[in-house]
């Protein structure tokens, strides 16, 4: 063999053992949630067996993890749509003009991304309790802004700034307003990345377990990180439901995943336009 | 259509001031091309007339109407971008379209005018599709047709040639020209392509750091140069200019290898002059009467095709270029040979000025 082949069977072993790594978690996660209780912990592993779907039943019975997850979607969907609604046009304000301070105000947006939660969270908290908003889906969604807006901000100002200024002026002198350019030129021509940044936001917004956990707890308002969490407390767990349930709550973030996965792998400069 | 005047312009950006108390009047109906090097203004004197920028000090008037603070959209200047500017997601029907239907042109008459513009232009067989399922040319004529469709009063072109090949470049050149003819729109067109500056122009404007060198019809700089400026960047290959040093009083130049009478009623002359004339207005061999000689060893002959380039160097370093026709055998590496040139084709420039010195 010569060296070349070598080297490259030593590359696809190298990428195999990685990608076992990363895959074996999903594996023994879905695996898992088909097998029975008795099943989930025979040693050595059972590899072979008859799918059964009593920890699906039990989740969506007992746990109303159907209902937490609705919950999980209309937060999301909320505090995406939010986020984009008023992120995109402060992105745009920041890609296209130039005004005091608009390079600190664009830091500050970044460094509200690294914002430690727990830090807001308090104050937070106070105030939704005195108005008495615990429970209630919009607090979520006006939290969530903390991090949706800065990420969506963040990843659209280099998207903006990607359209030629030119087009902005050919339409201007075309007799389009500037409002009129950004919703008919401009953000057409940013829908990519706008996706991309709505479904990263997304992402992070339905993971959340700390805001959801503390400002929506009840049994009919929390979400599903938060049900997770609660099958934690007890003296048994039950691993069947367990599984059962993070199959349910990480297949919607794999698919969003999948789904944009080849621009974060350009590393988000997706070309617009070109 | 309209007449446009630039009056008494200035544009800085902090401290660096881009046009210097510029003056320039457009007939109506005129073909003027800007000219000059990257970085002399020539592109921000063309957005200030479209808009996009506002002038420091200074007044532009479209048709009569000072126009020097009104938004874009209501000056009634259609413009040629040079990267095209076509809206990537609209169809080629669409792009035309949207200008008209913001200005609120019915749907008929947009339909008829999209069919006369696409016909004129012949982009008809291309009207459904994007613009990214088009060459290069076909941009050109696409964003053409959309400032034509909105006949606009003014229409401004931005180096739109730059961008396609040499060949279509020249096929373009006579489109736009053809274009012009049939609709008789006021165009102001920038370029740094001498070339094509001569061969579209009505007029030329020469400019250089801010300021105009010259306004002229094409022949008028091309024979008369202004300045030592427009005489170098006008004409390829360019006009052969010899440093000289004159003394004072004499009638005629006298230095290394030049002999070249001065006509009386140019005066007295400054002490340092460059001596200027086209290859093409030198013939080879003795000088008669009211002629000019130059005398030099041939350095080095370049064979180009249908012509010879011939470089001649003169005894006190400087170096003449002049083409001569293909099979000319006079012109041998290292000999001497002499240049005769008829009076009425010297130029004079006072090289401390550069102002073209003239009877």
């Amino acid at each position: 063999m010569t060296r070349h082949k070598l080297l490259s069977l030593g590359h696809g072993l190298f990428l195999a053992f990685i990608a076992l790594i990363i895959i074996f978690p999903f594996y023994w996660m879905i695996a898992s949630s088909l097998k029975t209780e008795n099943q989930i912990f025979q040693l050595p592993p059972v590899w072979l067996f008859k799918p059964h779907f009593a920890s699906y039943a039990a989740a969506i019975v007992n746990d109303h993890i159907l209902r937490a997850l609705l919950n999980s979607l209309i937060v999301t969907v909320g505090a995406v749509a939010l986020g984009v609604a008023v992120g995109a046009p402060a992105a745009y304000g920041l890609a296209r003009y130039t005004f005091r301070g608009s390079s600190q105000i664009q830091f500050w947006y970044v460094t509200n991304w690294m914002l430690i939660p727990v830090v807001v969270l308090i104050p937070f908290y106070l105030l939704a309790a005195n108005l008495r908003l615990i429970d209630n889906p919009i607090t979520l969604i006006l939290i969530y802004q903390t991090f949706v807006v800065p990420l969506v901000v963040w990843l659209l100002v280099d998207q903006f700034r990607a359209v030629p200024i030119a087009l902005e002026e050919a339409a201007l002198l075309d007799g389009m307003s500037k409002f009129g350019i950004f919703l008919r030129i401009t953000l057409p021509l940013t829908v990519p990345g706008i996706t991309v940044a709505a479904i990263l936001a997304g992402i992070f917004a339905w993971n959340d377990l700390l805001y959801a956990f503390i400002l929506s707890p009840g049994t009919d308002a929390r979400t599903a990180p938060t049900v997770m969490m609660s099958y934690l407390g007890g003296y048994i767990i039950p691993w069947g439901r367990v599984m059962a349930s993070a199959v349910m709550i990480t297949g919607p973030v794999v698919i969003g995943g999948i789904a944009i996965h080849k621009y974060i792998a350009r590393g988000l400069t997706l070309g617009a336009v070109k | 259509m309209a007449q446009i005047a630039i009056d008494g312009v200035t544009k800085r950006y902090g401290a660096t001031e881009v046009l210097k108390r510029l003056d320039l009047t457009v007939a109506e109906g005129e073909f003027m091309v800007l000219l000059g090097p990257s970085g002399c203004g020539k592109t921000t004197l063309l957005r200030m007339i479209a808009g996009l920028e506002t002038p420091s000090t200074g007044r532009i008037l479209i048709g009569g109407t000072d126009v020097t603070l009104t938004p874009p959209a209501r000056r009634d200047v259609g413009m040629v971008f040079q990267s095209y500017a076509l809206y990537p997601h609209m169809t080629v029907r669409e792009n035309i379209a949207l200008g008209l239907k913001l200005r609120g042109v019915t749907q008929a008459e947009i339909a008829s005018r999209i069919e006369r513009v696409a016909a004129l232009v012949q982009i008809a067989p291309y009207l459904e599709r994007k613009p990214k399922a088009l060459s290069g040319g076909q941009r050109q004529r696409v964003a053409l047709a959309r400032v034509i469709a909105r006949e606009p009063s003014v229409s401004l072109m931005d180096e739109p040639l730059s961008n396609i090949d040499a060949q279509l470049r020249t096929v373009m050149r006579a489109e736009l020209l053809r274009i012009h003819r049939k609709t008789g729109m006021t165009t102001i067109y920038v370029t740094h392509d001498q070339e094509e500056a001569m061969g579209l122009g009505d007029r030329i404007t020469v400019m250089n750091f801010g300021h105009v060198e010259q306004i002229g019809t094409p022949d008028e700089i091309y024979a008369r140069p202004a300045n030592a400026f427009v005489a170098r960047f006008i004409g390829a290959p360019r006009m052969n200019l010899i440093r000289l040093a004159h003394r004072p009083g004499a009638n005629a130049i006298e230095a290394a290898g030049i002999r070249a009478p001065v006509p009386a009623t140019l005066g007295t002359l400054p002490p340092d002059l460059f001596l200027g004339f086209r290859g093409e207005e030198a013939r080879p061999g003795a000088a008669h009467d009211g002629e000019a000689t130059i005398e030099g060893v041939v350095d080095v002959v370049e064979h180009l095709g249908a012509q010879i380039e011939v470089h001649l160097r003169l005894d006190d370093g400087e170096e003449a270029v002049f083409r001569r026709p293909r099979g000319e055998t006079i012109w041998h590496e290292g000999e001497r040979a002499a240049l005769a040139i008829p009076a009425a084709h010297l130029h004079l420039f006072n090289a401390e000025t550069g102002a073209a010195l003239r009877a």
